[in-house]
């Protein structure tokens, strides 16, 4: 690690990628029978994670943008859509649990500061 | 098969999930068509039957294919029918109502199982997060 990472920015590029994945799953479930509709999800772990890399990633946080894209990746129904409500709620899950964490990591963060500085 | 990662067991069992979702849709295809005298090609419907594989790097379950049951379909005397042959025999589906049922109590079961998991598993990983607090 060359450059010193601040956790609360971390975890601030981490929450407001989970609240844009928390908004496509809603696209997604809203588009459940659209024909044609291809579901999209947040691309930022593997973004953030090549801005961390020491080696050769920029290691800016602030620059590293979660990304909207299509992944492709489920079966397409007859109808040319690919939303499925089991995968989407799945998702749903796995965002929720990363968002709780993320969140509560911030919040033990502040009270850190909060007991160095001595205002309770 | 290996299971890393936090949310393996999501994963797995929304494929679970995703499975028994396609047999119900199988089943429901058989018992829509349980009287289809006619599926074209001069055939009555044939039954239709989810096979499944394990999914052995990441665990779960996926559809391998949908197949074919190639038993013999039963022949029915009707002569006013006017699919009938010359002896007056109609053949119908190979689609076992009963048999149908029984498959749809195990897939909605199979289903809740599937949802059972993932339940516990999310309460399991809050239980973890109450550490945090």
């Amino acid at each position: 690690m060359s450059k010193r990472i601040d956790t609360i920015d971390l975890l601030e590029a981490g929450i407001r990628a989970e609240e844009l994945r928390q908004k496509t799953i809603a696209n997604n479930v809203a588009n459940l029978e659209t024909p044609g509709y291809r579901r999209v999800d947040v691309k930022f772990e593997d973004l953030l994670a090549k801005a961390l890399d020491s080696s050769s990633g920029s290691g800016d946080i602030k620059e590293t943008n979660p990304q909207v894209y299509q992944p492709k990746e489920t079966a397409v129904k007859s109808n040319g859509n690919d939303v499925s409500f089991e995968v989407e709620v799945g998702e749903m899950v796995k965002n929720t649990l990363r968002h709780k964490a993320y969140v509560r990591l911030l919040g033990k963060k502040f009270k850190q500061i909060e007991m160095a500085i001595d205002i309770k | 098969m290996k299971v890393d990662g936090i949310f393996g067991p999501i994963d797995i069992s929304v494929s679970g999930l995703r499975a028994q979702g396609k047999q119900l849709e199988v089943i429901s295809s058989n018992v829509a068509n349980a009287r289809t005298t006619d599926a074209g090609k001069g055939e009555p419907y044939r039954r239709l039957e989810a096979m499944f594989k394990a999914e052995e790097e990441n665990g779960g379950v996926n559809l391998q294919k949908i197949m074919k049951d190639m038993s013999e379909f039963p022949r029915i005397f009707d002569p006013g029918n006017p699919e009938a042959d010359e002896e007056g025999y109609v053949e119908l589906p190979n689609v076992n109502l009963p048999i149908e049922m029984m498959n749809l109590t195990i897939a909605t079961r199979a289903y809740q199982a599937n949802a059972s998991v993932l339940k516990r598993y999310q309460q399991m990983v809050d239980t973890t997060l109450e550490l945090l607090r």
